[in-house]
């Protein structure tokens, strides 16, 4: 798998000073695949995201599209086609729905007028409230809008970090069906990292179960919701 | 009423000089979360190469535009050099840092022009004669002429922040640098701009302010102390507020010492403190501060 993956991540520590908070990471992200790595508060999730992106110092490799990205600053990583919906949503709550997407095609060389369009169609609740400030949004609208601002880079890979936090089942529902539309539609790959763990699985391509730093499961989505272990774990059943 | 018109055209003039070291500090501000302490003094710094250029031959319009990227530079290098490493070290120590820069720049205009005053030509026509009549009032043509400044001044500040893309940037770091920095903005170098585009500003309002007050190492002590007023005043992260907040203090000035007798110029700052309090009592952010609206 790793020799044609879009994303191969190998042997990654990352931390905080002195902290070590990931040991030696191995995953692999295919050419339009939604992986999930599992994982409860504090596991490295986030730690992940931002290793990957380039946000905090890492040691291991990182290839991605077959180029080694492990030294790569943020914005290189964002042109080379690797973008981020933060944990939070990271929207820019003092800037209008369009001023952010146009943040989100800062990267992008010419104009991103028809990228606009395309964003504003797949999400008409954002085309409704472009001139709107992005901290009046609701909690589902500007975890839409991270989304919508994220593919204005036009990248290959999205990560996304905790994509369902904090919002209502239905809305999460809604949210996960425009992930997978796209993989399905737009030919996008996605890292999504979750604690969700039910709704996350049945999205998944591929999963890995991250605890305290460390890879301990991998599996197909459906393998993994099958398993009792992350049945017990992940979705509080008791067998 | 000949008076009248008089007082409010210095007021708004020594009020748009105000309202652009306000900006300048507004500009710091809204990207870093610092009050530049050293503002005024690069504005000093720069008045003083302005009269060095002007000695040397050149045009005063093209010396203040040289001095501006003197400023640019220096402001840039300030953030650069000596702010960012240490923010990322211990936030707070920023602060003592930048006191640190104002006396090092207070010393070094010293060492280099010494301590003498020295005048500053103007740069619109300032002769005796060189006045215009409003309303019967004779207005000097060198007072609106700064008040133009301001107006062109905030004109190309609008079109920077809201139709170019660096713009756009300096908004997005003010508001998020981990979002900026996750969507490809590199956030030092939008730093380094905002930072040297205060000093450039900071170093046009000393020199618009230099010809009337005269050219000494402490030419912006004043000002600098009266420009922070109206930041807090308007609220510090609103342009739009240190403008407002500038001009102000700038009509506070001309009119109190016209028309109230027992009221002299010393008695300024007391009664800024006085309007500042009554303000931020009623709107902690200052009159446009932004009360940031945000769901978690
Ligand atoms: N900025 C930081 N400085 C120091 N330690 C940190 C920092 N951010 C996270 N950590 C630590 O790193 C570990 C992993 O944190 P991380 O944010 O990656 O977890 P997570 O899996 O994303 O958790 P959550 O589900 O709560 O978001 C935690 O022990 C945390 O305390
Ligand atoms: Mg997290």
């Amino acid at each position: 798998m790793s020799g044609d993956a879009l994303l191969a991540v190998t042997g990654l520590t990352a931390g905080y000073g002195p902290v070590e908070v990931l040991h030696g990471l191995d995953f692999t992200v295919g050419e339009g695949e939604i992986v999930v790595i599992l994982g409860a508060n504090g596991a490295g999730k986030t730690t992940t995201m931002r290793a990957v992106s380039g946000m905090i110092p890492r040691h291991g490799t990182v290839e991605f599209g077959g180029v080694d990205i492990s030294g790569a600053k943020p914005d290189a990583i964002v042109r080379a086609g690797v973008s981020q919906v933060p944990q939070g949503r990271g929207t820019f709550t003092d800037l209008t729905v369009e001023d952010n997407l146009e943040c989100g095609g800062y990267t992008v060389k010419g104009s991103i007028a028809e990228d606009l369009e395309r964003w504003y169609g797949v999400f008409p609740r954002l085309a409704e409230r472009r001139d709107q400030k992005a901290g009046s949004l609701s909690g589902g609208e500007q975890q839409m809008l991270a989304v919508a601002r994220a593919m204005m880079s036009r990248p290959k890979l999205l990560l996304c970090d905790e994509p369902s936090l904090g919002l209502a089942p239905l809305i999460t529902k809604e949210l996960f069906k425009v992930l997978g539309n796209l993989r399905d539609e737009h030919g996008m790959s996605l890292l999504i990292v979750e604690q969700n763990a039910g709704m996350s699985l049945a999205l998944a391509d591929r999963a890995y179960v991250l605890e305290t730093g460390s890879i301990v499961a991998t599996g197909t989505g459906d393998e993994l919701l099958a398993d009792d272990t992350i049945k017990e774990a992940y979705l509080g059943v008791v067998n | 009423m000949s008076l009248f018109i008089e007082r409010l055209v210095n007021g708004l003039a020594d009020g748009s000089i105000y309202a652009l070291l306000a900006l300048a500090l507004v500009v710091v501000f809204r990207s870093t979360g610092q009050l530049n302490f050293a503002q005024g003094e690069i504005g000093t710094l720069g008045a003083f190469v302005v009269s060095t250029l002007t000695l040397s031959g050149l045009p005063v319009w093209l010396s203040i535009l040289l001095a501006m990227f003197v400023g640019f530079v220096i402001s840039a290098g300030v953030e650069r050099v000596v702010v960012r490493p240490i923010e990322h070290r211990n936030p707070g120590a920023v602060i003592v840092a930048l006191i640190g820069v104002f006396l090092a720049v207070n010393q070094l205009v010293a060492m280099f022009w010494g301590v003498d005053a020295r005048g500053l030509p103007n740069v619109f026509p300032d002769q005796a004669d060189d006045f215009v009549t409003i309303l019967g009032a004779p207005v000097r043509i060198a007072r609106l002429g700064v008040i133009g400044v301001l107006i062109v001044v905030l004109l190309l500040l609008w079109l920077m922040f809201n139709k170019t893309k660096i713009g756009l940037a300096m908004r997005a770091v003010a508001n998020n640098q981990e979002s900026s920095n996750l969507v490809g903005i590199r956030v030092g170098t939008i730093l380094v701009v905002g930072w040297g585009l205060a000093g450039a500003i900071g170093v046009l309002a000393a020199a618009l302010l230099a010809p009337s007050a005269g050219l000494t190492g402490t030419l912006m002590l004043g000002p600098f102390l009266l420009a922070s007023v109206a930041a807090v005043l308007g609220g510090l992260d609103s342009p739009v507020g240190a403008v407002v907040g500038g001009l102000i203090i700038g009509l506070t000035e001309a009119f109190m010492v016209g028309y109230v007798d027992f009221l002299g110029a010393d008695m300024l700052f007391p009664v800024m403190l006085v309007i500042l309090l009554v303000v931020l009592l009623l709107r902690p952010s200052g009159l446009f501060g932004s009360e940031r609206v945000e769901r978690v």
